[in-house]
């Protein structure tokens, strides 16, 4: 029986790399390992490289990210101050695995998502604790240095730490920080309120302001050109006096015969007295109308 | 060799029993995708190994009964016994007939409904997987190599057993088990791809079966339709509805290559198939298969890094002492798995966002104003600093230990882009499982920190870009607290402004210092006009005056130079004079006026006059032109 060598070749390479994925495994620099036999944990990896190891089932290796975990809790929890504020607050950690050994047997076979549900309770209260026990002006203020942000924090990771540690969860927690602070839908839209309640202020200020500074500039132009026209007055009368003055010299020559200056100044008082609209009745002995009476065919017959 | 193959299809089905459940198993624990696809092809085999097993059995009854019915016929007694009808005479016969006719294709539309349901649910969940790292693949690498291994050499064995004559109905299992074998080590490929530094190819092979499960259910609907219409000729044998020719195909490409081959030689007129080039390539194909799949393992040995790229090299998971981080360009390293190389973009640059989500660059609109929204917005907590200085009283003010009152708070929307470079690869990589969400937590938390005691107006105007470099050194100092290796280039205050709820009250205080200014603009135009009309005024009583005096005096002068040159005439005539001067300007003065002369002797007449106007004037009101 004729065997190909090839196929011979193919074969027993194959097994040689089924050998190997079977017999071997690798430790990343970013990763520690648990090698378990019958279930049982045996050996903890903590340096990097190639190791062997029993084929499955007889051992088993679990392999776990030595970094910093990032977990951040996704639920924007409602929470009280001391000060009686409700307000969200999101916060993040920074976790790492040291001590695999605890870690894997703590959390289901070291399970990262049994770790931060873990975790996620613990975060929770204590945030909530901690917050509990600040006003709001500790987070929020106007002044920079009165503000306790990071204090807060201090306080949440210390408890955060002192349960890790109590409980020996294989893990330390190496940093807590806050994500975001947010408002209730209904705190935020009285806020949304306030706001814009401010902004009215503004408007009506500007609003106002401007109608009264329009007022003060009318009101100034007004009484510029009251004494304008005062100044004017007085000076034009003041003109027409001397006018009157110049004219009252020439009564003198009138003043010479004053009969027939007299009858002059009647004669230009009727003719300007009559310019306008006029009804005269007049009988015949009006002159020049007495002619009237005085001619024959006017008489009357007896 | 009915009851090899009646053995080999129970073998079949066990194996796809086997696999499928083991597969399904291996692959959930790894998170595998394509691995949990490949479950259910295993499942859709299982039951096609059944049906044809148990069709196979009665296939077999069959050919029992009718050696037993020959044997009766040749040593038959009389024939009485014989003259019953053939149903039962044939029991097994009919048993099969009933089977084909009724069975099989009620079978063949569950068949479908699973393949075409599970195309459709399989990828409607793909869709909403999210992307998860596998869990030690390795192990599930060795489980699937292994699968394809046995499926393949079972599924060789159960092709050959199909091709001999009365073992047609093996086929159909056959071909699902080299279907199997061929799945599982593209799944196994997958995972290594994974390995690899392709993680979505698992997703994509999972994504293509999904499909490939949806074309075999549409060609299953179609072998059922033609089912209908396919002409029954007694006795010939039919091939199972049930039974895929492109799973046939798949799992056996070869006899792809065949009937190419039969083609090709039709078209060319001579045996194509029969050349040195095609005996050759026929021969040489695993060999050449083989040598590809080594070329492809070499060739690991080579990186490459791109510009602006660099890589983390790996010997068995420990960095290569001295050759770390390999910069731009070729390098040459041991062949995977023995050395990896992990590439990172570092002289990139790369940003993300903190605060709003903007929509698409090419769906904003030219114009972006604070009172349209642009973006699902992403509120942050400012301190009223102007409201809480005005709400504390002087005594807080003076009294140290007076409780703080809270601040009044207010919220802005921000748009802030954060870029970065990673300069220290090592410490990028080694430090934090997810330096860039931790990047990103530090920088949102920095911006939160100090938006929390922000001036409002002046982070919106005057103090942003102080602002924008008060948060870029924070965020770089936190990032160098937690050693992430980076340097933050640029922190940018894009989008700064209150939430769109309240930006319409903003525009409406720019509207009201508008307002005031033209107020006080149009009482500007009042005071001028009223100033200048005035000032005109009183100008023209000044001229008024003036001409007054002037006409006084003139006229005074007038009168009197008159008056002196009437005097000689007056005196001349005294009275003549007077009467002229009477009757002359008589006739001037009542030149206008309406004049009734009385007549009258006696003066004891009354004499009545309606003396009012005329609102319309008649004929007789005309006005006589006077006589020149």
């Amino acid at each position: 029986m004729k065997r190909n060598p090839l196929s011979i070749t193919v074969g027993v390479l194959l097994l040689v790399i089924f050998c190997l994925l079977l017999f071997t495994f690798q430790v990343r620099q970013s990763e520690v390992g648990v090698v378990t036999t019958f279930g049982k944990p045996t050996r903890t990896i903590s340096q990097p490289g190639p190791y062997l190891k029993w084929p499955w089932p007889i051992q088993k290796v679990y392999k776990f990210d030595q970094r910093i975990q990032n977990f951040e809790d996704d639920r924007f929890d409602e929470v009280l101050t001391a000060d009686n504020f409700n307000l969200l607050a999101m916060v993040y950690m920074g976790w790492r695995i040291n001590d695999p050994m605890a870690f894997f047997t703590k959390f289901a076979n070291g399970s990262i998502t049994e770790a931060e549900k873990a975790l996620r309770s613990l975060i929770r209260t204590a945030k909530s604790a901690v917050i509990g026990r600040h006003p709001l002006s500790d987070l929020v203020s106007a002044s920079e240095a009165e503000a306790k942000f990071t204090q807060i924090e201090s306080e949440i990771l210390q408890i955060v730490q002192s349960q890790v540690a109590a409980n020996n969860y294989g893990i330390e927690i190496e940093f807590v920080g806050f994500k975001k602070l947010g408002l209730p839908e209904s705190v935020t839209t009285e806020v949304f309120n306030r706001m814009q309640s401010e902004r009215q202020v503004l408007i009506s200020k500007f609003q106002n302001e401007g109608e009264a500074e329009a007022a003060k500039i009318k009101s100034t132009a007004e009484r510029k050109a009251a004494e304008l026209l005062a100044s004017a007055e007085a000076e034009a009368t003041r003109i027409r006096g001397l006018g009157e003055a110049e004219a009252a010299k020439s009564l003198a020559t009138f003043q010479q015969h004053p009969e027939l200056a007299n009858f002059m100044f009647r004669l230009s008082a009727l003719e300007a007295s009559l310019k306008e609209r006029t009804t005269l009745i007049f009988d015949q002995r009006t002159p020049p109308f007495d002619l009237l009476g005085a001619m024959q065919t006017n008489q009357l017959q007896k | 060799m009915e009851r090899s193959a009646q053995k080999n299809a129970v073998v079949n089905l066990l194996a796809m029993l086997a696999v499928g459940v083991a597969g399904y198993a291996a692959a959930r624990h790894a998170n595998c995708l394509s691995g949990q696809v490949t479950s259910f092809y295993m499942g859709l085999g299982l039951l096609v190994a059944i049906i044809s097993w148990f069709q196979l059995r009665l296939a077999e009854r069959e050919q029992l009964e009718k050696l037993e019915f020959e044997e009766l016929t040749r040593t038959r007694i009389g024939p009485s016994l014989f003259e019953t009808g053939e149903a039962e005479l044939f029991p097994a016969r009919r048993a099969r007939e009933q089977f084909e006719r009724y069975f099989v294709p009620g079978f063949t539309v569950v068949l479908f409904v699973l393949e075409a349901g599970g195309a459709y649910m399989l990828n409607a969940w793909l869709s909403k997987v999210p992307p998860t790292p596998m869990r030690q693949p390795t192990m599930a690498m060795a489980f699937f190599g292994l699968f394809a291994l046995v499926l393949f050499l079972l599924g060789k064995f159960s092709a050959t057993l199909a091709r001999l004559e009365n073992n047609a109905l093996l086929r159909p299992s056959a071909s699902f088990v080299l279907l199997g074998a061929y799945l599982t080590f593209a799944v196994g490929a997958a995972i290594a791809a994974g390995q690899a530094g392709f993680p979505r190819t698992d997703f994509y092979i999972a994504r293509a079966l999904c499909i490939l499960l949806g074309v075999i259910a549409a060609e299953t609907l179609i072998a059922l339709i033609l089912e209908i219409y396919r002409p029954r000729v007694k006795g010939q044998v039919t091939r199972p509805v049930y039974e895929s020719r492109l799973i046939g195909l798949l799992a056996q490409p070869e006899g792809l290559v065949t009937t190419a081959a039969q083609a090709l030689d039709y078209q060319f007129g001579f045996k194509v198939s029969e050349t040195w080039f095609y005996k050759f390539l026929e021969k040489a194909f695993a060999k050449l298969l083989l040598l590809q799949l080594a070329v492809l393992w070499l060739s690991t040995c080579v990186v490459f890094v791109e510009p602006g790229q660099e890589a983390l090299l790996e010997r068995f998971g420990k960095p290569v002492p001295g050759r770390q981080v390999l910069g731009p360009g070729g390098h040459l390293k041991f062949p995977w798995p023995i050395d990896r190389a992990y590439l990172q973009r570092t002289e990139q640059v790369q940003s993300f966002t903190v605060g709003m989500a903007l929509e698409k660059e090419k769906d904003l609109p030219k114009t972006v104003l604070w009172t349209i929204s642009h973006g699902k917005e992403d509120n942050f907590i400012v301190a009223g600093r102007g409201l809480q200085q005005a709400a504390v009283t002087p005594a807080e003010r003076t009294n140290a230990a007076a409780p703080k009152r809270s601040p009044p708070v207010s919220l802005l929307a921000v748009n802030i882009p954060v870029q970065f470079q990673i300069t220290d690869l090592l410490a990028w990589a080694y430090s934090n499982a997810a330096p860039a969400k931790v990047l990103e937590n530090i920088a949102t938390r920095e911006i939160t920190r100090y938006l929390s005691s922000v001036d409002l107006g002046a982070v919106m105007a005057h103090g942003r870009w102080d602002a924008a470099q008060v948060l870029r050194e924070r965020i770089q100092a936190a990032a160098d607290s937690r050693g992430l290796g980076v340097k933050v280039l640029f922190v940018g205050l894009d989008g700064v402004h209150p939430p769109v709820q309240v930006a319409p009250h903003y525009e409406k205080v720019v509207g009201a210092i508008q307002q005031k200014q033209a107020k006080i603009l149009a009482a500007h135009a009042d005071a001028i006009k009223t100033n200048a009309l005035a000032d005109a005024r009183g100008f023209r009583l000044l001229n008024e005056a003036e001409a007054y005096r002037l006409k006084r005096e003139l006229n005074a002068l007038a009168q009197a130079a008159l008056f002196t040159n009437q005097v000689p005439a007056w005196k001349a005539a005294p009275s003549v004079y007077t009467e002229r001067k009477y009757l002359e300007t008589f006739v001037r003065a009542v030149s206008g006026a309406r004049k009734y002369i009385l007549l009258v002797s006696n003066t004891e007449d009354v004499v009545q006059f309606d003396l009012q106007d005329k609102i319309r004037p008649d004929l007789l009101d005309l006005t006589v032109p006077q006589s020149r």
